[in-house]
């Protein structure tokens, strides 16, 4: 462990840990979600986890904030020991967590929504104003007590709950994946407050598991793999790749450009797509057509349409305009089964609600929505028989890691489930593939295998619509990225020269072509501060 | 799915308590009384030995069944007759009745008295194939057989007298008359009643409705139906009307209580047995006597005189009668014995079906 | 659904023997607490069935294992159909007009009588169905309401359909069944004056199609996906609508065949004797059956069971018939708690094993060096 970065003179010296974790193991039904998990966190320091998706980050959060209590081990916080049966008792010593989902009422203030279940420290009026203000002041949160949260953007809202919960009194405040929500512009935003509150002698936990943010701001990092820790490293003497390494116990692959297989053949084409929203259309004009061979990646943030526009093409719902042509059929108004038949795979964004059944085995999962197809089925009747030898065929070609095919699609892990769905999809040879989020939530191996399982079906003259929040891969995959903000697509990014930042400033409309500003204040990208904390 | 079968499985488990709660409490007299096979002390002891049968509601239920029970337990004071009881449950497959009247049979009872007309079809099974059992059914003459008593009453006579006193006894010439359940049974109640009332007034206005057609028997023991029905004869001008709605009586005796008018009770002598806070709407009650047929079966059973055959308790044999309790009637009481005495002479005759 | 191995065929079976352990445990402390003779209670329940009450015991599972199978098929969706009871009411009372009138000769007059219940026990849940499908409305309102207008349309119906020969008797019934439509039943128990159904084939016929239709067939998988994830089955292309409307349907078809057994077998019409209240005794059964045809055939069997002891407590026992509801009740409380507790045990040495199984083959490929 080495030493903190040295501009908070008084927290050195205080050098006292003001958490300490020891042998926190945590068990859940079939899976050890932390094992032995021990390190040390020092008072007005960032102290990053970083870990896999499903590597118990979270479990460990919650267990330091009284969510779960652990099967074993020990939490010290000031040098005691500590016993949390609650987020209240957390409160109480001091902790305080912002999770990833924002709790927030959208239709109160921001003084209401501070002071809600709150109400005992100074009231809910004057008092609590000026309270508010004052630690907005303090720590340049930049948060204005009379406007509705409804009205915030993203980046607002998120200064709000760390007020919310600075206003209770935690000086050890713990951010899950803060980032995840956050446009680049934001996420600078966010770590010049971290950074704030640091030298204000707060502690600071922050989960992520992207690496270059957490070598940016974080003071010391915890590597978590498996559930359990398996290093405290210093941002000073690491590289992000190093990092990568440690968490993943192995070699980072990252996704790489090939040579383009475009063909001039239109093989899933949209035009002017219009879904009404209660306010606004939540798919405004939306037109594109995909070549066999091609990728079209859309990025945005999430919420602008993309889940809408999935649904719309596998027909799961109704556009109010539009429509949709599978090579030169028009299947707009085509149900899901029907579509599905025509050729559309689809990998859907939550697996668990929209892929599997998670209480039936492997081989019913792989007969899933392809109920009318071959293997699956003979006239009406289900083939059993088949249907169990293609999902064994999946099961050893795309590396689902199971026991057997028995087994429960729940019981499997999140990159195995991603697999098996992968596989299913694939064993279909559709001629276009609905992606969406495709390796969220999968470990760092399996994200390889699926990549490359993409990249193999481009080649075979798939086109693939790939939805994603996570720009490395959009732009190691795309032949083409396309940003979706308010339901209206951009112009076409090539992938081979855009940058991070260029679509960050479409996906929060700094960029021309939409008229709008973001939600939050627009934010000129500062130079990035990466390795100097 | 996990969530359906939850939600599930607490209504079916609350649906089952339910069900226990409500025969529960008609029925905790149950297991003190009926404990088994007491031999009364008394004279000297008789080799009969008695069966019964009850209908829904059983031992408890402070109208017909409680009848019956009266006039079991009053025969086994007096001839030290050995008794055994068992009560039918709601929804049950009609082969139980018949398992219950044979299992009765097969524990020695070799007289059975079956409580109710539902009893009917078991007895057309049981009764041939066990001719050396005499059996007794209240209330029905739709089997009859060689060892079988039916045990009828002509509630139209009582039902009679209970029409004229609510005549006398409206001021605004508006009766009511509500049935249960629209049964052969209970339209003789209300023919009675319509023929009573008209003799003393032949313009009188009588509302009449039913709780529930069968073969919904719900209108028997729903007092909430009851209320709602007198509420609409009250409102309608009535000022006294008659229930044959057995359980649902209650609705009807309270909407009489809240709108300060008269009510007539029925099978037994309501004023007395009714909940004390409306005992004072029922101005008389058509008084069936279930218990003095039962007794009689049984006093014949131990004299040896079984007779098989429908026997009608009427006025004359004091099988029906009207009743008194609380004065209410006294100033009409000569003019009801009256009716009373040229029914049983005869000269009048009471109507057992009404017109329609 | 799955592969034969004994740990998949013995763990479901721990729960409901669990659970009439449990009733026998609680059943002896209540008789305790109100000082009623447990023993002797026991020694009568326990007494082997005479002939005749075995076959009522049948009969009586009969009935209640088409009850069963119908609130199963709509459990299976996620539906909760409790309309049964007036499924079968309206079924019944139908097909108990169509039979009577003899329009068809004999067997056929049964088997179209028994299409005329499906119909409408299917038309009628069908508009519990329709309601949930275009107006949102949850099925377990709207089929409670239907058993109220259920009891009333019939009532209303029979007393315009009676038969005038029932007239001045206090049994109301429909016209009864000419002499060539009536079952006269099986007489396989040896020793019973009475008969087994001859519906039983119905009963079991419905079974083995429930299990086939819902085990091997496309509609089945797409109906059971629909039931474990509505937005999986969806997205896999289960138009849920169309769907839901058929389950429903399909139930209240099964729900109509409740009182066949009945009509043909026993009643030979349908009036004030017809046995009421088999559908909540269905909801029951399809709960500690678990929704499987076998294991609704042994729960429909000890419901019957249990029935039948009424009587014998009260006569041999001398006990409160409320005794049985007591056992059932109880069987069935620990059922439920007894199966919540075995399916969490199997998910979690599921993954438990699936856990462990891939950590030995990760070390394993971790020590060939060998990356994901």
């Amino acid at each position: 462990m080495t030493a903190a970065a040295p501009e908070h003179e008084r927290a050195i010296e205080d050098s006292t840990y003001v958490v300490e974790l020891d042998g926190i193991t945590k068990r859940f039904p079939g899976v050890v979600a932390n094992k032995d998990i021990g390190f040390a966190v020092r008072r007005g320091t960032v102290h990053a986890i970083v870990g896999e998706n499903g590597a118990g980050k979270s479990t460990l959060m919650k267990i330091l904030y009284g969510v779960q209590r652990p099967d074993e081990g020990t939490i010290k916080v000031g040098g005691t020991v500590v016993d949390l049966h609650s987020p209240s008792d957390a409160i109480g010593y001091g902790i305080g967590m912002v999770f990833q989902h924002f709790m927030l009422a959208d239709n109160l203030t921001v003084l209401e929504n501070v002071v809600l279940g709150a109400e005992d420290l100074h009231g809910i009026g004057g008092t609590a104003r000026d309270r508010i203000l004052e630690i907005s002041r303090d720590y340049s949160l930049d948060v204005d007590p009379d406007v509705l949260v409804a009205d915030l953007g993203v980046g607002a809202r998120q200064r709000v709950e760390i007020l919310k919960v600075l206003y209770r009194g935690a000086k050890i405040i713990i951010l899950d994946e803060p980032t995840a929500v956050l446009v680049p512009q934001e996420v600078d935003e966010l770590f010049d407050n971290l950074r704030e509150l640091k030298s204000e002698g707060l502690t600071v936990l922050f989960i992520s598991h992207k690496l270059d943010e957490v070598l940016r701001v974080a003071d010391a990092i915890t590597v978590i793999r498996r559930g359990t820790t398996v290093d405290t490293v210093s941002p000073q003497g690491i590289t992000a790749r190093q990092l990568a390494e440690l968490m993943v116990g192995s070699e980072l692959p990252t996704p790489q450009t090939e040579e383009s297989t475009v063909t001039d053949q239109v093989i899933l084409r949209v035009e002017d797509l219009v879904l009404k929203g209660p306010s606004r259309n939540v798919l405004d004009g939306v037109s594109f057509a995909i070549h066999a061979g091609e990728v079209l990646g859309i990025a945005g943030v999430e919420g602008n349409g993309q889940a809408e526009l999935v649904e719309v093409i596998m027909g799961m719902r109704d556009q109010d305009t539009g429509q949709i042509f599978v090579d030169d059929t028009e299947v707009s108004k085509w149900h899901t089964r029907q579509i599905r038949e025509a050729g559309i795979g689809y990998i859907p964004e939550d697996r668990h609600r929209h892929g599997l059944l998670l209480e039936a085995p492997l081989w019913e999962n792989r007969i899933l929505g392809h109920q009318t197809q071959e293997p699956n089925v003979k006239g009406g009747l289900i083939n059993a028989k088949a249907a169990r030898q293609d999902t064994e065929r999946i099961v050893e070609e795309y590396d689902v890691r199971t026991p057997g095919i028995d087994v429960t699609a729940g019981s499997l892990s999140g990159g195995n489930q991603q697999k098996l769905i992968v596989g299913r999809e694939m064993s279909h040879h559709p001629r276009v593939l609905v992606a969406a989020h495709p390796t969220r939530g999968v470990d760092v191996g399996a994200q390889a295998g699926i990549w490359d399982l993409m990249r193999a079906a481009r080649r075979e003259g798939m086109g693939v619509l790939l939805i994603s929040a996570d720009l490395e891969e959009l732009i190691g995959l795309s032949d083409t990225i396309r940003v979706i903000l308010r339901g209206r697509l951009s112009e076409a990014f090539d992938p081979d020269t855009v940058t991070a930042e260029d679509l960050g400033a479409a996906m929060t409309g700094a960029d021309s072509s939409v008229t709008h500003p973001p939600a939050g204040p627009p934010h000129t990208p500062e130079s990035p501060e990466g390795s100097a904390t | 799915m996990r969530q359906t079968m939850k939600y599930a499985s607490v209504f079916a488990v609350a649906a089952l308590a339910l069900t226990a709660c409500g025969s529960d409490s008609a029925d905790s007299t149950d297991t003190g009384t009926a404990d088994g096979t007491e031999t009364s002390t008394a004279e000297e002891a008789s080799d009969v030995r008695v069966g019964m049968a009850y209908d829904v509601g059983g031992r408890g239920d402070q109208s017909f069944n409680d009848a019956a029970a009266a006039g079991l337990d009053q025969a086994a004071a007096e001839f030290g007759i050995e008794t055994q009881e068992a009560t039918a449950t709601d929804g049950e497959p009609e082969s139980a009745r018949e398992e219950r009247l044979q299992q009765l049979i097969d524990a020695g009872y070799t007289s059975i008295v079956a409580v109710g007309f539902a009893y009917a079809p078991s007895i057309a099974v049981v009764a041939p194939q066990n001719p050396d059992v005499h059996f007794a059914l209240i209330d029905s003459t739709d089997y009859e057989g060689e060892n079988v008593a039916n045990l009828v009453f002509a509630e139209e006579e009582g039902s009679f007298l209970v029409g004229a006193a609510a005549a006398l006894k409206t001021r605004t010439d508006n009766v009511g008359f509500i049935g249960g359940v629209q049964t052969p049974l209970i339209e003789k109640f209300e023919a009675g009643y319509i023929a009573g009332a008209q003799e003393i007034n032949p313009d009188i206005e009588i509302q009449r409705t039913y709780l529930t057609q069968p073969p919904d028997f719900s209108g028997f023991g729903d007092p909430a139906k009851g209320k709602t029905a007198a509420e609409g004869m009250y409102q309608s001008g009535a000022d006294v009307i008659y229930h044959a709605a057995g359980g649902s009586g209650g609705g009807v005796f309270t909407a009489a209580s809240e709108a300060n008018t008269m009510a007539i009770g029925v099978d037994s002598d309501q004023a007395k047995t009714a909940a004390p806070e409306v005992q004072d709407v029922i101005i008389t009650s058509m008084i069936k006597k279930v218990d003095v047929a039962v007794y009689e079966f049984l006093k014949a059973e131990v004299e040896g005189n079984f007779q098989a055959g429908p026997q009608v308790f009427d006025l004359a044999g004091g099988g029906v009668d009207y009743s008194t309790t609380g004065g209410k009637v006294d100033d009409i009481k000569d003019q009801l014995d009256e009716l009373k005495q040229q029914i049983i002479d005869g000269e009048i005759t009471v109507p057992s079906t009404p017109e329609s | 659904m799955s592969r034969l191995e004994p740990r998949k065929i013995l763990l479901p079976l721990v729960a409901p023997v669990v659970a009439v352990i449990v009733a026998f445990i609680v059943t002896s402390l209540v008789l305790l607490a109100v000082g009623d003779p447990v023993l002797e209670v026991w020694q009568v329940i326990f007494q082997p069935p005479l002939p005749r009450q075995t076959v009522n015991i049948i009969n009586a599972a009969t009935v209640f294992y088409l009850s069963a199978v119908a609130v199963a098929i709509g459990f299976k969706m996620n539906l909760f159909n409790i309309g049964v009871d007036g499924q079968y009411r309206v079924a019944s009372f139908a097909a108990a007009v169509f039979a009577g009138q003899a329009w068809l000769p004999g067997v056929l007059n049964i088997l179209v009588a028994i299409l005329v219940a499906m119909v409408f026990g299917g038309l009628w849940a069908g508009i519990a169905g329709w309601l949930k499908v275009k107006r949102g409305v949850s099925e377990v309102i709207s089929t409670i309401m239907l058993n109220a207008i259920a009891t009333a349309v019939v009532a209303w119906l029979l007393s315009k359909a009676r038969d005038p020969a029932s007239e001045g008797t206090n049994v109301v019934r429909t016209r009864e069944l000419p002499e060539s439509s009536r079952l006269e039943g099986l007489a396989i128990v040896p020793g019973a004056t009475n008969t087994v159904y001859t519906l039983i084939f119905l009963a079991a016929l419905v079974g083995v199609t429930y299990w086939f239709v819902l085990n091997k067939t496309r509609f089945g998988f797409d109906l059971r996906a629909t039931g474990k994830s509505e937005t999986a089955a969806v997205a896999s292309g289960v138009d849920v609508k169309k769907m839901t409307l058929t389950a429903m349907i399909l139930s209240g078809a099964a729900a109509g065949l409740v009182g066949m057994p009945l009509l043909f077998g026993q009643d030979f019409s349908y009036g004030t004797t017809f046995q009421a209240g088999l559908g909540f005794a269905g909801i029951a059964i399809a709960l500690l059956g678990r929704n499987h045809p076998v294991g609704i055939a042994f729960a429909a069997l000890l419901w019957a069971f249990l029935d039948g002891q009424s009587n014998a407590l009260q006569i041999q026992a001398n006990v409160s018939k409320e005794l049985v509801f007591i056992i059932q009740g109880v069987i069935l409380f620990a059922v439920v708690i007894a199966y919540e507790l075995v399916r969490r045990a199997e998910a979690r040495m599921e993954q438990n094993r699936v856990a462990r199984q891939l950590e030995e083959r990760h070390a394993a490929t971790a020590e060939q060096g060998v990356s994901a």
